[in-house]
């Protein structure tokens, strides 16, 4: 699963993207040699690393696997690792889903009143050209060193990815089922929940798909501005001691927080649009 | 009501603004009245208005003089007592068969029963039953035009509107479609208007065959139909009359085509 997500800015991408990544993985072709292959270069880089540690290059630069996982188990077992790890988990889960969420709905009442989006649209648009992790300190000010500052960036982040893929959905929509629909009397939310949500779908899962790692990105600024714990804060504090192993640690319970988060939006993703996998054709005349 | 027109047009008229002709003229002076189990035809070289009048008659947009009645009541707003029939399928591709076909049925007031009962018997209609649980985009071009008329039928609007529903079908499919629609037409007898650029088929359809000409779009002829029905599609032309009306059509059509030396 490839997923190049290379710089910060929040534009909307094209729903393309989940189909393809859907269709890779279910590709069957050479499915062992593949994994093999996998696992040859990872196992290859991390022997390397190993043997590089200590003999080429200083272990305080790089560490190495080993010394990571010793530390992983140490700081699960008998540090605080669990406790960074469950207050970063919490300021995304309480962000993530409300920045996407609000971004959703803004993107949809933009998409269904013209008025709102003529008054709003350069107004958010010039919002967006905000760096916006650069306003992190901010959130710290406003709402103090704790959850809630961490919970702010992780909103900034996501909302308006969010915002901008659920707003190109509007748009690029197709009208005419709109009017189909309202021309058979569907209606009200009737008409939103059965016609317009699904419509643009494939649009909102890029922007909760693409926004997953902006969030755990926000956790991470908001924790290294200025914070008590954290993954963020454990991250930074180790890195200032030189005990780079824990710096890995932290980033690899990031990383595997990503996966795990994802990994759960992607079975969503499927279920919610099944009905764009089906692709099997049946040949039938007329 | 019997016998009572099902749409009225009253001396229509439609205006476009546009950015770069200015205004155009899309309709011009229509009126015409379609009654009760009528198949109605409208043929007219492409950009003739013929769908933006079925689009009047949808009230999608409301006309820029005269007026439409739908069943004796002014269309003021979308008339949601009219079935419409687009130009490519439209099924919603998030949706089943079934739930495709039964979507205008939830805003009607229909009881569990009678909702599946109808749902049943327009799919069978179709053909298109074991297909029920398939989504759209595992149908074949022919088969989401059938669910997608039925989409249409299945709520029983007295009159349905459809815009080259077979124009982007191959030849085969297309006649196969047309023979379909004319037998579940013969059973239910709603009221059609079909906008279509293919002669023979507005013909081999039709009772009426309304002519219109390129912009601004105006009624030049209505030919009546007397084919007997019910009619085989297959060989439409060796049924008596076909001859006779796609020829007097054909003349009409031909000066409207401005067919020249190159």
């Amino acid at each position: 699963m490839s997923k190049d997500i290379s710089q910060e800015n929040s534009r909307a991408s094209s729903p393309s993207r989940g189909t393809v990544v859907q269709a890779g993985g279910a590709l069957p072709m050479g499915g062992f040699r593949i994994t093999l292959a996998r696992f040859v270069i990872i196992g290859g880089f991390l022997l390397l690393w190993e043997i590089a540690s200590g003999r080429w290059i200083e272990p305080f630069l790089i560490s190495s696997p080993s010394r990571i996982l010793s530390s992983l188990i140490a700081g699960f077992r008998e540090g605080d690792l669990f406790q960074h790890t469950w207050v970063t988990f919490q300021e995304i889960a309480i962000g993530f889903p409300l920045g996407a969420i609000s971004g959703i709905a803004l993107g949809y009442c933009f998409g269904r009143s013209r008025f709102l989006a003529e008054i709003f649209e350069p107004i958010i648009i010039a919002l967006n050209g905000i760096p916006r992790t650069a306003v992190a300190p901010l959130f710290i000010v406003w709402l103090g060193i704790g959850l809630w500052s961490k919970v702010g960036v992780v909103f900034l982040l996501t909302f308006f990815l969010n915002f901008f893929n659920t707003y190109t959905g509007m748009r690029q929509m197709d009208r005419e089922y709109i009017d189909l629909a309202s021309l058979m009397g569907v209606k009200g939310w009737k008409l939103s929940f059965k016609v317009i949500f699904p419509a643009i779908s494939p649009y909102v899962f890029t922007g909760i798909r693409t926004s997953i790692p902006f969030a755990v990105i926000g956790a991470i600024v908001g924790e290294f501005v200025a914070s008590t714990e954290g993954l963020g804060f454990f991250i930074r504090m180790s890195a200032g001691i030189f005990k780079t192993a824990d710096v890995f640690v932290g980033i690899i319970v990031l990383m595997i927080m990503v996966i795990i988060i994802d990994k759960i939006a992607e079975m969503i993703e499927k279920r919610a649009l099944r009905w764009q996998n089906q692709t099997e054709h049946i040949q039938i005349q007329a | 009501m019997d016998g009572k027109p099902v749409i009225q047009v009253e001396d229509v008229s439609k205006l476009f603004r546009t950015p770069t002709e200015g205004t155009i003229s899309a309709l011009q002076g229509i009126s015409l009245s379609i009654i009760p189990g009528e198949f109605v035809t409208v043929v007219g070289p492409s950009g003739c208005g013929k769908s933006t009048l079925l689009k009047l008659i949808a009230g999608f947009s409301p006309p820029s003089s005269g007026r439409i009645l739908y069943q004796g009541e002014e269309v003021r707003g979308l008339n949601t007592k009219v079935g419409y029939v687009p130009q490519e399928s439209k099924l919603f591709p998030w949706l089943t068969v079934e739930e495709n076909v039964g979507f205008g049925l939830d805003a009607k007031r229909y009881s569990r029963q009678d909702r599946e009962r109808q749902v049943r018997q327009f799919i069978n209609l179709a053909g298109l039953a074991g297909f029920e649980k398939y989504y759209p985009a595992q149908l074949s071009g022919g088969m989401s035009k059938r669910a997608s008329i039925m989409r249409a039928l299945a709520y029983e609007p007295p009159g349905i509107l459809m815009d080259e529903p077979f124009g982007p079908l191959d030849a085969q499919t297309r006649m196969v479609l047309q023979d379909e629609l004319l037998k579940i037409w013969e059973q239910k007898r709603q009221t059609i208007l079909f906008v279509t650029h293919d002669l023979v088929e507005a013909v081999a359809l039709a009772d009426r065959v309304l002519v219109m000409t390129h912009r601004p779009g105006k009624i030049k002829d209505i030919i009546n139909v007397t084919m007997a029905r019910p009619r085989n599609i297959f060989e439409i032309h060796r049924q008596d009359g076909f001859d006779d009306a796609y020829g007097r059509l054909w003349n009409i059509f031909r000066h409207e085509l401005n067919i020249g030396p190159d």
